[in-house]
């Protein structure tokens, strides 16, 4: 009779092994990989585009909703309104940097609205973000 | 009297070793973003439509309220409108390319044609809304 000297128990740790091995590498990557973004308030699905300025670090984004409204950071405001609260916020902050996060559904009016609101708070050029296209 | 097995010690401390690095996992997971977005510097727009220069130099592109894109009041292709706003431009240097974006049009739209006219080497490019496109 042929004899099973392997033990059974055993097997199981082995075959453990390369589950983590394969979990750490997963874990690496998503390390290194990803980067960290802090969470906003309005998720938005930004319009396409090819050219990319490369502007980095701006201080203030200003978030347009699909149906018009703008964000700056917890407070929310109509278009039309924004320019005021928007000053204010860049002379607390003491800069002329904007960034604008605009939905790719929202008013292109709201969106010139923001920016003619801005240009009165001396903004002479603003930044709006993209994704790129297929 | 003391019966307990010592080899079995250094196995057991692997379990939870797996499940703190599957929770690392799961929360790695779930807080990175590889969306990578890109940014596009647009100048400010003028206070109003009736500032913007309004001569030969000049060429207009429409977003309609319909979603629709005309080039100085052809219509055109949202896929083709780089290629259309060179041959509207043609060789010249000295043009501006102004956007009017008529009530109801989108934001999509809008950064597509301050690309297209990015891109086409317009002097300068102006953006102002307006309630309704004349033609």
């Amino acid at each position: 009779m042929i004899e099973f000297d392997e033990e059974p128990p055993r097997r199981q740790f082995e075959t453990l092994v390369p589950l983590i091995n394969v979990v750490f590498l997963l874990l690496i990557f998503f390390l290194l990989a990803g980067t960290m973004t802090p969470a906003e308030n309005v998720a938005v699905s930004l319009p396409e585009g090819t050219l990319n300025d490369r502007e980095q670090d701006v201080p203030t984004t200003l978030i347009v909703e699909a149906d018009g409204f703008v964000w700056l950071g917890e407070r929310v405001m109509d278009a039309k309104l924004s320019g005021v609260m928007v000053e204010k916020h860049l002379r607390d902050t003491n800069t002329k940097r904007v960034a604008i996060k605009a939905d790719a559904d929202a008013p292109a009016e709201a969106v010139l609205q923001l920016m003619e609101g801005l240009r009165e708070a001396g903004v002479e050029q603003v930044t709006i973000m993209t994704e790129r296209g297929s | 009297m003391f019966d307990e097995p010592i080899r079995k010690r250094g196995m057991a401390s692997l379990t939870p070793l797996i499940d703190v690095v599957f929770l690392l996992l799961i929360f790695f997971m779930l807080t990175t973003s590889f969306l990578q977005t890109q940014s596009l510097s647009v100048v400010t727009p003028a206070p109003s439509a009736a500032d913007l220069p309004k001569d030969a130099r000049v060429v207009e592109i429409w977003l309609n309220g319909d979603g629709s894109i005309a080039i100085d009041g052809k219509p055109i292709e949202r896929a083709a409108l780089a290629q259309g706003l060179n041959a509207a431009i043609g060789e010249r240097k000295d043009i501006t390319v102004t956007i009017l974006a008529e009530r109801g049009s989108r934001t999509q739209a809008l950064v597509s044609a301050v690309e297209a006219a990015r891109q086409s080497g317009a002097k300068s490019v102006g953006t102002a809304r307006v309630e309704k496109i004349t033609k």
